[in-house]
């Protein structure tokens, strides 16, 4: 059984899903109207109708040991979902990310960018599947996993899987699984940027393409704040 | 002539990278105020030199000693010589994507005002200081929300990091192969930010394979390092033996 949240034909939602020691909370913006949107917040399934859009940004901080679940069908023409997120892993944490991106109909676009850094001993897992149907031509539909690993005992699976019934679609996937660069740190390093400073540029600098997601300005600052303090700890 | 103080010492250094040795005992002084070139055909470790001054991890210092103003250099590692006042200028600057050269200056140069126990530069202070140093190396504004050497020209990368050195104000410099990749144009920029940095109490080590840069920038000493030595020092009338007879002359 899934939880479904609904955005109506021309709705518009933004959302900043952050998940940390004490649980899960959703910070709300953007053109989200009474009536455009129902369903419950605690989704794990979200349907857009015509020329519906979500920007759904999970922030996922340590000490969290997260199963994220989440189907996206694009149900109307016109439609967009962009899902992106950050994950921030260290000591004992488990992240599992599962994405289940369905384009139903033509003319729809999603967008998928997940990040993050992977410390200690923990255990990363991101499962992203694309479904385009039969006649779902001229989709547009893009998947980034991209993890960097601070130690030797953290690990990061990356599974992406596209299943493309359609011709008429552009589609693309990109995973990479890293070490933060050496000839960066020195290059800083050299400057006089203390090595752990350069490492904080570094891990802020690789997130900060999913934090650009965050549309309300405000929010955004929150949430700058709370990962660079976190980053700092890792 | 009266000799000045001391500023880098370095004697019988022998440094290499994985078991290789290059450099086989360097032994160099370089005083206060003095442009030296150090000169050399390829492979001879002119970069193994600047790297291990500034602290490259990577290569092995196996014997010798390093001596900045009378602090172990070997010791100290790539920031604190930074502090100390040493500046390479890269021979191949590093891009940092993500990174705006703001946010990289205001981070490095907080850094040296924390190790001389100085407040952080009110924003303010520093955008001002910014904006004067990058009309000092002809750098338009927009260039400080750009990242890091991100898709640079070649000019534009040297032309940054003598803008570094400019913020950053180093007793020595050390410019590794900085005409490497320069147009005549971007040439006489970087050379003229260096010439006009220099102090009687500042001191610069001009790297390089060729005479060009030395046209701009005139030492006061020449060295030529082949095979991991310096084998001859002279003046600066040696550029011109070097141009005209090559270094199998020397």
């Amino acid at each position: 059984m899934h939880n479904t949240f609904s955005i109506h034909e021309g709705g518009a939602c933004s959302m900043v899903i952050i998940l940390d020691g004490s649980g899960r909370r959703i910070l709300r913006s953007g053109a989200s109207e009474d009536g455009a949107v129902n369903g419950s917040l605690d989704f794990d399934r979200v349907v857009l109708r015509k020329d519906a859009r979500i920007n759904l940004v999970y922030i996922i901080m340590p000490e969290t040991r997260a199963d994220v679940d989440l189907a996206v069908e694009l149900d109307g023409e016109g439609a967009e979902a962009l899902v992106s997120g950050i994950y921030l892993c260290r000591g004992e944490d488990r992240v599992q990310i599962d994405m289940d991106i369905r384009h139903n109909v033509p003319h729809c676009i999603s967008r998928q960018l997940f990040k993050g850094l992977a410390g200690g001993s923990a255990r990363v897992g991101f499962y992203g599947k694309i479904t385009v149907a039969q006649d779902a031509q001229k989709t547009e539909a893009y998947q980034e996993n991209h993890s960097i690993i601070l130690s030797d005992a953290a690990k990061v699976d990356t599974k992406p899987q596209l299943e493309i019934y359609a011709d008429d679609v552009k589609c693309s996937h990109g995973a990479t699984v890293g070490r933060l660069d050496e000839e960066e740190q020195f290059y800083m390093r050299s400057r006089g940027i203390p090595e752990d400073e350069a490492k904080v540029l570094q891990m802020l600098s690789f997130l900060s393409p999913v934090l650009d997601n965050v549309d309300d300005p405000d929010i955004r600052e929150e949430i700058s704040a709370a990962v660079d303090s976190a980053v700092r700890n890792l | 002539m009266e000799m000045n103080e001391i500023l880098l010492e370095i004697k019988g250094l022998k440094a290499g990278i994985e078991g290789k040795e290059i450099l086989k005992g360097v032994d160099l002084t370089i005083r206060k105020g003095e442009i030296h070139a150090i000169m050399g055909p390829n492979g001879a470790g002119k970069s193994t030199l600047s790297a291990v001054l500034a602290g490259r991890e990577n290569f092995r210092v196996t014997e010798g000693s390093v001596t900045f103003l009378g602090q172990d250099l070997l010791k100290m590692s790539p920031e604190e010589r930074s502090w100390a006042g040493i500046f390479l200028s890269f021979q191949y600057p590093v891009e940092i994507p993500g990174v705006s050269i703001t946010n990289f200056m205001k981070t490095a140069v907080n850094a040296h005002r924390k190790a001389k126990g100085l407040d952080a530069l009110k924003a303010g202070d520093f955008l001002r200081l910014m904006k004067e140093k990058m009309a000092f190396v002809q750098m338009k504004p927009e260039f400080s929300k750009r990242e890091v050497n991100v898709g640079f020209s070649g000019g534009e990368k040297k032309r940054n990091e003598i803008f570094q050195m400019a913020m950053l104000g180093p007793v020595l410099s050390i410019l590794d192969e900085t005409d490497s990749g320069l147009d005549v144009d971007a040439l006489r920029i970087v050379a003229h930010g260096v010439n006009a940095l220099h102090t009687s109490e500042k001191s610069v080590i001009v790297i390089t394979h060729y005479q060009r840069l030395l046209d701009y920038i005139v030492p006061d000493v020449v060295h030529v390092l082949k095979d991991g030595r310096i084998v001859r020092t002279a003046g600066r009338e040696l550029v011109a033996q070097i141009e005209s007879d090559g270094y199998d002359s020397i």
